[in-house]
């Protein structure tokens, strides 16, 4: 292998990791203002690619152009689920965490059923968009456009996740965190901050998942392809933490490529879950969680 | 009532539901053949589990119906051995885990008392229901997988009358030895196959047919199934650039598979598919504008029907129901079943040792089935060795068989990228 080859694994390796950092803050977003692990996830995104598939096909306009209205949908399908279904799982005073689990993984193979039933199994893929297909040629490195574009969306994403967390919402939503009782009495409304963290978490899902759309195939399993990875990313990373959620994907995509590269290919989600189990050894609660 | 009574009293429910279908079957009267079909129903190769369904019902139509065909089954209406007895299909969804396949056969033996079973596509799973089936003594009619390690068990109730993974390569190899008499060049191979006994069997075949006719292996690369991206194995085929790539993957892989080598601006020189992923029609409707020129092996091929009209009009019963055509997948289980069913009315009985009897002495000709078979006969594994696969090519609207020789309808474009 030459370095040439190698440089060019460890790019795709990078942009990947950058997409999949993106599929899972949503879910470590969620997780750090309630303590909810949101098992239907990989749903989520499921739902915005065949919804970016429909709207394109639909309007025929560019997945690009599409994207913001996806990215609505996917907060109100968000916030929805929060207020028909969490909210009523974290009513319960035994078991919460179970009870939790448990709901949203049965929206989870409720979503899939449904998905199956109305969309069919058929695989779906976008045929022509304006990145689709093209890709980045620097000097003997092939970079897909949709993946450059993948990497970029998630980076300005963090930015803006970043910029939130400085309003007055985003303080909201931190002491939402720190203490949900102690809000109440400042005249913030505990479900109306939960419910918009669904939403949030459900939109910036939605995002990848327009960016998906372009370039993967569409199935109502695709979920559970990507789902496992933005678990693992996200303990990794360390539940809560939004920058974590970015380094931990950046690493899987790395570890991924780069143990597709020494071992057989057949081992390399072997690799990221290596790494997890390190981590855990050293800092249980994740890179950036807290102790 | 309390909760543990009305628990109690709904766990009855289904009881009194099976004993008022069972005295309506017998009420009717009418003779019937229960027949176990076992397909991924869900999960990521639902697609194909749906086609089988349709190719089942088809192949259901023309066993009880009466259809001027010249296949086994079809002129009669029903099972003339069984008193025009009608087949009755019974699904089951193994989701492609063989666990799942194992329960669902077991459930199909004792519970819905199933004559035969048909199935199960994954080789996986056609593992695990093929020693169910062998415990229970019920015919397991293999219709669709394609591992030669299936047949070794030296099963009795296991018959598979479509070709196996040696036969399928055994006809790429030979295309290659024919291409290089005419002087084209095809020196190394790649393989790249999945990691469950479909890609695994299918390498080690390729393997040592490779090494018997002096091919060099240029790369042997094994990949998770259903990954999130395969950059790093196209890195691999690419920097290794062998004369013809060679994949054994499923769908989802194969739509992956391509779409990333035109990422990474690679072009097989040449592409030759132990099928499967890559003789389904949305693997083309995705990406078939980078497989021009991509050849497969098959069991079938539509050209025929112009030697046997009634292909065409089998081909039309099935799309009614699919609004697409038979393929590689969907002729193998439509013929599986008729030849089941043959077997079933020569044995004049239900009964599973009766039934394999019959299996065994099957023998019917090529020209009494829709596929480019020679005979359907089974030897001592339950395989027929007269399976004759074919190669076919994807010219980008259809497919044209282009191996062997005698049945080929246009020469191979060869390389397919230059």
């Amino acid at each position: 292998m030459t370095a040439q080859a190698l440089i060019q694994v460890l790019a795709s390796g990078l942009l990947m990791g950058l997409i999949y950092a993106l599929i899972a803050v949503g879910l470590s977003l969620i997780f750090g203002l309630m303590d909810v692990v949101n098992f239907a996830h990989g749903e989520f995104l499921m739902i915005a690619m065949y919804a970016t598939f429909g709207l394109v096909l639909w309007t025929t306009l560019d997945p690009i152009v599409v994207a913001p209205l996806v990215v609505g949908l996917m907060f109100c399908v968000g916030a929805f689920v929060y207020v028909a279904v969490v909210r009523y799982a974290m009513r319960t005073k035994a078991n919460a965490g179970m009870v939790q689990i448990f709901s949203t993984f049965g929206l989870a193979i409720l979503i899939q059923g449904g998905a199956q039933y109305f969309f069919t199994p058929d695989y779906r893929s976008i045929k022509t968009s304006w990145l689709g297909g093209h890709t980045l040629e620097l000097g003997g490195i092939f970079l897909p456009w949709p993946q450059i574009y993948g990497g970029l969306i998630s980076i300005a994403a963090f930015a803006a996740l970043s910029l939130i967390s400085r309003t007055d919402f985003g303080k909201a939503l931190e002491a939402t965190r720190e203490d949900q009782g102690a809000v109440a009495l400042v005249g913030i409304d505990r479900n109306k901050v939960f419910a918009i963290g669904w939403g949030l978490g459900a939109a910036l899902v939605g995002l990848a998942g327009t960016v998906l759309a372009i370039f993967y195939y569409i199935h109502p399993q695709v979920g559970a392809t990507f789902g496992t990875i933005a678990y693992v990313t996200v303990a990794l990373g360390g539940f809560g933490s939004v920058f974590g959620a970015l380094v931990a994907g950046v690493i899987v995509g790395l570890v991924e490529a780069i143990t597709a590269l020494i071992l057989p290919p057949t081992m390399k989600a072997v690799g990221i879950f290596a790494l997890y189990l390190a981590v855990v050894f050293f800092r249980p609660s994740g890179l950036f969680g807290k102790l | 009532m309390n909760r543990r009574e009305l628990l109690l009293a709904a766990s009855a429910l289904p009881l009194v539901g099976l004993a008022g279908s069972a005295s309506r079957a017998f009420a009717q009267g009418a003779p019937e053949v229960v027949i176990g079909v076992l397909y991924a129903m869900s999960g990521p190769s639902a697609q194909v589990g749906i086609d089988a369904r349709h190719a089942f019902e088809t192949a259901a139509e023309i066993i009880n119906g009466s259809f001027d065909f010249d296949m086994p089954t079809a002129k009669a209406a029903g099972l003339q051995g069984l008193g025009g007895a009608k087949v009755r299909l019974v699904y089951a969804d193994h989701q492609s885990d063989p666990q799942k396949g194992r329960a669902e056969a077991e459930r199909l033996i004792t519970q819905d008392k199933v004559t035969a079973l048909i199935g199960c596509y994954q080789s996986a799973v056609s593992s695990t229901v093929s020693a169910v089936a062998e415990r229970y003594g019920v015919p397991f009619l293999c219709a669709d997988s394609s591992s030669p390690s299936l047949q070794r068990k030296k099963l009795k109730f296991f018959f598979r009358p479509a070709a196996q993974d040696e036969m399928f390569s055994a006809a790429m190899f030979d295309f290659f030895d024919a291409q290089k008499k005419k002087g084209k060049k095809i020196e190394s191979v790649g393989l790249f196959y999945e990691d469950t006994i479909f890609g695994v069997d299918s390498s080690n075949v390729q393997r040592k047919l490779a090494a018997e006719r002096g091919y060099k292996i240029a790369a042997d690369i094994k990949y998770k199934s259903n990954s999130p991206s395969l950059s790093a194995e196209v890195q691999q085929l690419k920097s290794a650039d062998p004369d013809v790539l060679m994949p054994s993957t499923y769908t989802t892989d194969a739509i992956l598979l391509v779409k990333t080598m035109a990422e990474l601006g690679y072009k097989p020189r040449n592409l030759v598919a132990q099928a499967s992923g890559f003789s389904e029609q949305v693997t083309f409707d995705a990406v078939g504008d980078k497989l021009i020129g991509a050849i497969s092996r098959a069991s079938f091929s539509l050209d025929l029907a112009a030697k046997r009209p009634f292909i065409g009009k089998v081909n039309e019963m099935y799309k009614a129901r699919s609004s697409r055509d038979l393929n590689d997948n969907s002729s193998r289980e439509l013929m599986g079943l008729i030849i089941l069913a043959d077997a079933i009315d020569r044995a004049k009985a239900t009964d599973g040792a009766k039934i394999r009897d019959a299996l065994v002495a099957t023998d019917i000709p090529g020209t009494r089935t829709i596929m480019p078979w020679a005979r359907v006969h089974f030897n001592e594994e339950g395989q027929n060795p007269d399976a004759s696969p074919v190669l076919l090519q994807y010219t980008g609207s259809k497919f044209v068989t282009i191996f062997p020789e005698d049945v080929a309808i246009a020469a191979a474009i060869w390389p397919m990228n230059g």
